[in-house]
């Protein structure tokens, strides 16, 4: 009787400790990784374990990130980085929730769409007393400050900077005597003239996909022209929308015409991968992309087919450009902020940036890195022509400060499908883009 | 006596304290919010609004529409996943050489995540680049490319094609155990009584599975009616919203706005809806011998 009383309680004592032990490893994702603190590491202080997550999340740049980090373990023996990757689609709202649910993280990868968003919720911590000490700060341009701040705060540091250039097949201008375009006008025409779909050959890498707003918001902007706030660049200097205007008509019925006319009809769909390979596959003549397309182009297509041009200008001889960018943020709620500011003055200091905008295809974010030799020629030259010529190519701060601007990418993307398969108007679909922006507007005020 | 049940109910309380933290609280709380403003971007001003996100789905064409979408999705993917499968089952059910390879070819689909499986479909359903169209093309069948997810009457019905590749492995796979069980002793007697193949199916086959047929058209109605993640990989909704269903309008309002709170009120609807179903299919099924597999 003893006996089996024994072993019952064993029994219970037994699926307790189970339990228990389950419940603890289901917790484990937010606790664990916290502050390790085995001195067993060489240098005999406590070891930090930084949390680290980043947003535009490709394998080779999560590869080059990697290789960052252990470059970084090594020079700091007692500090830690675990990276994490989310697939891209995800990750702005995998960050999201682990900044709303206050979990373990100390590094993130802010974006100029959705910086202001976190800022609002209080998720990140200002980096200006950081950077002041920073002896590297003094030399990263303007532009990479700009993209991180905030509300007169910098809230991340670059790690790269992006800004739209023109690719076309220079085979296929050459053999129909089409001149490289320099307006949107030219460039429709161009697009129409390239047209052949008994060949399957279109003129134009159209997105009408996730980052569809990307070509009508440029549109109308270069449209808009001088008319344009330079500091909030979805509305006029009169206070109105950008999109409330007759040249934004005249530029959106361009738009629609540059689709239906000289662009493939799956292309209402396409986002991002679609757009490029369509055109390295030599179905497209045109694309309007950043340059970490650059490295994909050069792998796929031959040598001498490609080349790249400066945007097109609307009709006033102008357009305008904005250099976007992502960069490393540091949650307010990091319990190493000093690690983390380490780690992150790491990955942005000249030599590494370098690398990275290399690797990746970005612009690097020190002014003596520019010179270098590789950012001097080929597609990237292109680039820098344009930031030489501020009279045409006005630059511009991108909207940062707006929560809506998550919203803006669904919203746009979906009406702007409706209006190119033409179950809305051109005014209808300009009046609801007005009305979202005259809204978002008055829910900042 | 007591001492027993008393470590009965010490038991099964781990297993109760589980369930309550990863199912009914999670559960709780999606209803709480289907009353609540609760959108991510503005959790300064999380409140209660009574039934307001309820009134704002329904007026919403967009739910409408998906709502249509997802009755036309789960009738014709159920219809024909079962009726595919069930072929599928009969044929693979008889012995022949190489049927152990061709099973697994049969069953691999189910393998994959709906997800993967709507990023493969889309690149085939490309019209410049896809390898459907390309195939039809060299068959001479059309002349000219069909944007099968860019065309709104395209693409529900290539969605559905996509799904229907998926699903028609489970329906095999579960069909064909149920066709194995049935004893070969009730053909011959049959066969005795001089009925031939087609009454022989119907009188034999049909009866003996339709208990599994009742159970994973159920199950499955309920899985196709869930799951967004292969509409969400081949067309996230589009062009222009004409292939969301409930599930993948939920989860857009989650990724594009967080909107948990609308997101929210759409699964209680869709939770209704499902509870509905099921009371309303075991009664016309009779559900005693549903599971008896």
């Amino acid at each position: 009787m003893k006996a089996l009383k024994i072993k019952k309680s064993m029994q219970v004592a037994v699926s307790t400790v189970a339990v228990a032990s389950l419940i603890a490893a289901c917790g484990n994702g937010g606790e664990s990784t916290g502050t390790g603190s085995n001195g067993s590491g060489s240098g005999g202080g406590e070891t930090v374990t930084l949390r680290m997550i980043e947003s535009l999340t490709n394998p080779d740049r999560t590869a080059m990130l990697n290789t960052m980090i252990d470059k970084f373990e090594e020079e700091n023996p007692n500090i830690k980085v675990e990276l994490i990757s989310p697939p891209f689609e995800q990750a702005d709202t995998k960050i999201r929730t682990m900044l709303a649910a206050k979990q373990e993280l100390d590094v993130l990868e802010s974006r100029d769409l959705n910086v202001a968003e976190f800022v609002n919720n209080g998720y990140l911590e200002p980096l200006d007393d950081y950077a002041a000490k920073w002896s590297d700060f003094e030399t990263v341009t303007s532009v990479a400050r700009a993209v991180g701040t905030t509300q007169e705060k910098l809230y991340f540091i670059s790690n790269g900077m992006y800004q739209r250039q023109m690719f076309y097949r220079a085979d296929w201008l050459k053999e129909k005597g089409i001149e490289v375009p320099k307006t949107y006008e030219e460039l429709v025409n161009a697009a129409v003239a390239l047209t052949d779909p008994a060949n399957n050959r279109y003129g134009f890498s159209f997105r009408g996909g996730p980052g569809s707003n990307s070509v009508p918001d440029t549109m109308v902007r270069d449209y808009n022209a001088d008319n344009v706030d330079l500091t909030d660049p979805n509305f006029l200097k009169s206070g109105a929308t950008i999109f409330s205007t007759p040249e934004a008509k005249a530029a959106i019925e361009l738009y629609v015409k540059l689709y239906k006319e000289a662009s493939p009809p799956d292309s209402v769909n396409w986002g991002f991968q679609e757009q490029v390979q369509a055109f390295t596959s030599g179905v497209t003549a045109f694309l309007l992309q950043d340059p970490d397309v650059i490295a994909s182009l050069q792998n796929d297509m031959e040598e001498g087919t490609w080349s790249s041009a400066m945007m097109p200008v609307g009709p006033a001889g102008k357009a305008l450009i904005s250099a976007g960018g992502a960069g490393w943020s540091l949650a307010s709620h990091s319990k190493h902020k000093e690690e983390a500011w380490k780690l992150i003055a790491f990955l942005s200091n000249p030599e590494q940036n370098t690398i990275f905008s290399k690797g990746y295809g970005t612009i690097p974010i020190h002014s003596t890195a520019v010179e270098d030799e590789f950012f001097q020629s080929g597609p990237y030259k292109t680039l820098i022509e344009m930031t030489n010529l501020p009279e045409t190519y006005l630059n511009f701060k991108a909207t940062v400060d707006y929560p809506a601007n998550g919203q803006w990418g669904t919203l746009n993307m979906e009406t702007g499908q409706r209006m190119l398969l033409g179950q809305a108007t051109v005014e209808d679909t300009l009046k609801e883009w007005d009305n979202f922006w005259t809204k978002a507007k008055e829910a900042v005020k | 006596m007591t001492k027993q049940r008393t470590f009965i109910l010490f038991s099964l309380l781990p297993a109760l304290l589980l369930l309550a933290v990863f199912t009914f609280y999670p559960f709780f709380r999606g209803v709480v919010m289907a009353f609540q403003n609760y959108v991510l971007f503005d959790l300064t001003n999380v409140r209660f609004i009574g039934f307001q996100n309820f009134e704002n789905a329904f007026n919403d064409p967009k739910f409408l529409y998906a709502l249509r979408n997802s009755a036309i999705w789960v009738v014709s993917s159920l219809t024909l996943q079962f009726l595919i499968g069930l072929s599928l089952a009969l044929v693979l059910r008889r012995g022949f050489r190489g049927r152990g390879v061709y099973q697994g070819f049969v069953f691999y689909s189910w393998a994959l995540s709906g997800f993967l499986i709507g990023l493969i479909w889309k690149w085939m359903f490309n019209s410049q680049m896809g390898v459907v169209n390309d195939l039809l093309m060299r068959a001479g069948l059309i002349e000219q490319r069909i944007g099968f997810l860019s065309d709104p009457n395209w693409a529900m019905v290539s969605v559905i094609v996509a799904n229907v590749w998926y699903g028609i492995a489970f329906f095999a796979i579960m069909l064909l155990a149920a066709l194995q069980s049935v004893p070969a002793e009730l053909y011959e007697a049959a066969g005795m009584d001089g009925a031939g193949a087609i009454r022989k199916f119907f009188s034999v086959t049909l009866p003996y599975i339709v208990p599994t047929i009742i159970a994973t058209t159920l199950l499955r109605a309920i899985w196709i009616f869930n799951d967004p993640s292969l509409i969400y990989g081949l067309t996230n909704g589009g062009p222009a919203g004409s292939t969301h269903i409930l599930s993948s309008l939920m989860m857009e309002k989650i990724l594009s706005g967080g909107d948990y709170g609308s997101a929210s009120a759409i699964g209680v609807i869709m939770l209704a809806m499902l509870m509905l179903y099921t009371v309303f299919y075991l009664f016309v099924t009779k559900s005693e011998k549903v599971g008896d597999f």
